[in-house]
């Protein structure tokens, strides 16, 4: 069994998974019954002033029979009042001293209201605080969440106003709406934040309903724009995650979040340089009980690759993730049709011929049977072919041997330039 | 012509100036692709060529950083 433990800028679980501040955690009784099942740690939903919700507030893209692709929501933070809260994280924590329980804060920008709820929460005894600067909806509309969490100065100053006070680590969550992550990770690490979380929903309007015309979720024949995250939303945070953790100012750990449903979502994460991660719309979707699967996926991974602990994974991949112009131009693959397993769908035939270098050909065998072949000197790799293969293992893209020796964008241009001042005629 | 018999015939003509032992003098890159100035290694000859494919400019390129090697 491997040791599955993990320490998030001092904040210590079980395990890495923990829920994240969401419906899932909105109260005593669900965050007790999540750590029964399993979860390693919980992000209390978002405390502050309660606030006013409306109904409906959730809406889902299904997606060729997959229900809950991606996932919508125009719900605010907790409508529950601050003291009614606080004694059930202060009973849960008595209940699960070893699990963490992080609570999550959001005031208006304004150090007197940064300092009162932090000191409020910590006097019942949570792990951790996480600010969060991402909902974009509503409490945006308010100047808070990520209104502020779009703005690095705000993020700085509220860090700072939250770090004056705060005894126990805090983590700053961030707004996947913004251009560079990492303007406002750097901004959250100047004003001393212990850890990062990202990513909270995107913005997101969810669909209009052909006969009336409303909006998909409407509120009485109107609609106003939600965060989406869910299983859609993995590729952008993924990225995000590894930006922050290849960029050399942002040096604190990172609670990775956004579509993560199982296991093998959790290890791509660590491996892009997330501690541990927090998960909301797969336990919305099929209850606590998921984390079983997790915790047993991922000790079965380590112990298969040999590691001791999950903590030895963490950041592996980040060294592989560069800029564009670091990578290899002379290393090619090419697609290769397994005629054994291909049904003849045609479909990478279609792809190639319409959307791509039109180098798969129809041929016929000697017995007039009809059969697809890549032309490899005119197939430039580009996957296109084995991604709309309807058949596992009827196309490899498979490497092509090496005639060039590895070249970048950068050398290139660097070899141009420098032959550039040798010789002045040399224009790029 | 397919891209990659382009490419060929650019290699081709590229493979013949380096075996006369020309070397690359001057690039410059352009909407069109790359001219590319060979320059004789007895005289003042400059050849220049239009590499207009991908995989023609990555082919000339790689010859440059190659040329710009030290040789031991
Ligand atoms: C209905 C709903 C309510 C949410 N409420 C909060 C909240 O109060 N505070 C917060 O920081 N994030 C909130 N989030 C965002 C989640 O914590 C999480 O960042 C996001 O859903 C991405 O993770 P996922 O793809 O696993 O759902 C909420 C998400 C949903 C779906
Ligand atoms: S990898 Fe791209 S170019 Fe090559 S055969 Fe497939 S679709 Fe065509
Ligand atoms: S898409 Fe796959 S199964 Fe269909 S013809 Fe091509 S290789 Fe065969």
């Amino acid at each position: 069994m491997a040791d599955l433990r993990i320490n998030l800028a001092g904040i210590k679980s079980p395990n890495p998974f923990w829920l994240a501040s969401a419906p899932p955690t909105n109260s005593g009784y669900q965050v007790q019954r999540a750590f029964e099942a399993g979860w390693g740690g919980a992000v209390w939903k978002t405390l502050g002033d309660p606030i006013l919700n409306v109904t409906s507030r959730f809406a889902a893209i299904s997606f060729n029979g997959q229900r809950v692709a991606g996932f919508n929501n125009i719900e605010l933070i907790t409508d529950r009042p601050l003291d009614v809260n606080l004694k059930e994280i202060y009973e849960t924590k008595k209940k699960f001293p070893n699990h963490a329980i992080i609570a999550s804060l959001m005031v208006e920008p304004k150090q007197e209201k940064w300092h009162e709820i932090v000191k409020r929460v910590e006097d019942v005894g949570v792990d951790g605080l996480e600010l969060n600067f991402g909902c974009p909806h509503g409490m945006a509309e308010r100047g808070m969440g990520s209104a502020s969490g779009q703005v690095p100065a705000l993020v700085e100053r509220q860090t700072y106003w939250a770090k004056e006070v705060a005894k126990t680590p805090v983590i700053v969550k961030l707004t996947p709406n913004i251009t560079d992550i990492t303007a406002t990770a750097e901004a959250a690490c100047n004003g001393g934040a212990d850890a990062i979380s990202m990513i909270n929903t995107i913005n997101s309007l969810m669909g209009v309903d052909l006969d009336t015309w409303n909006t998909v979720p409407h509120v009485a024949g109107k609609g106003a724009h939600g965060g989406y995250c869910g299983p859609a939303v993995k590729p952008i945070a993924l990225n995000m995650v590894a930006e922050c953790a290849r960029h050399p100012h942002i040096n604190v750990p990172i609670s990775g979040i956004g579509g993560i449903s199982n296991w093998r979502d959790a290890v791509e994460f660590i491996l892009m340089g997330a501690t541990g991660v927090q998960v909301c719309t797969a336990a919305m979707h099929h209850g606590f009980r998921i984390v079983e699967d997790m915790i047993e996926g991922l000790n079965n991974y380590l112990d298969c690759k040999g590691i001791a602990a999950v903590s030895d994974i963490i950041g592996k991949s980040v060294p592989k993730y560069s800029d564009w112009g670091n990578l290899d131009l002379n290393y090619n693959i090419v697609a290769k049709i397994n005629p054994e397993v291909c049904i003849n769908c045609n479909k990478c035939h279609i792809a190639c011929e319409d959307t791509s270098h039109q180098c798969i050909d129809m041929l016929t065998d000697a017995n007039g049977k009809s059969y697809l072949k890549v032309r490899e000197e005119d197939c430039v790799g580009c996957n296109l072919c084995s991604i709309v293969c309807p058949v596992d293992g009827a196309i490899d893209m498979i490497e092509a041997p090496r005639e060039l020796a590895p070249m970048t964008w950068n050398e290139r241009q660097a070899v141009l330039s420098v032959a550039a001042e040798c010789k002045a005629d040399i224009v790029k | 012509m397919s891209d990659y018999q382009q490419f060929l015939d650019e290699r081709d003509k590229i493979d013949f100036l380096i075996q006369k032992g020309c070397q690359i003098n001057s690039v410059r890159e352009h909407l069109n692709g790359a001219s590319v100035d060979f320059l004789h290694p007895n005289g003042n000859v400059t050849e220049t060529l239009l590499i207009g494919t991908a995989n023609g400019r990555k082919y000339f390129s790689s010859l440059l950083i190659s040329q710009n090697q030290p040789k031991d």
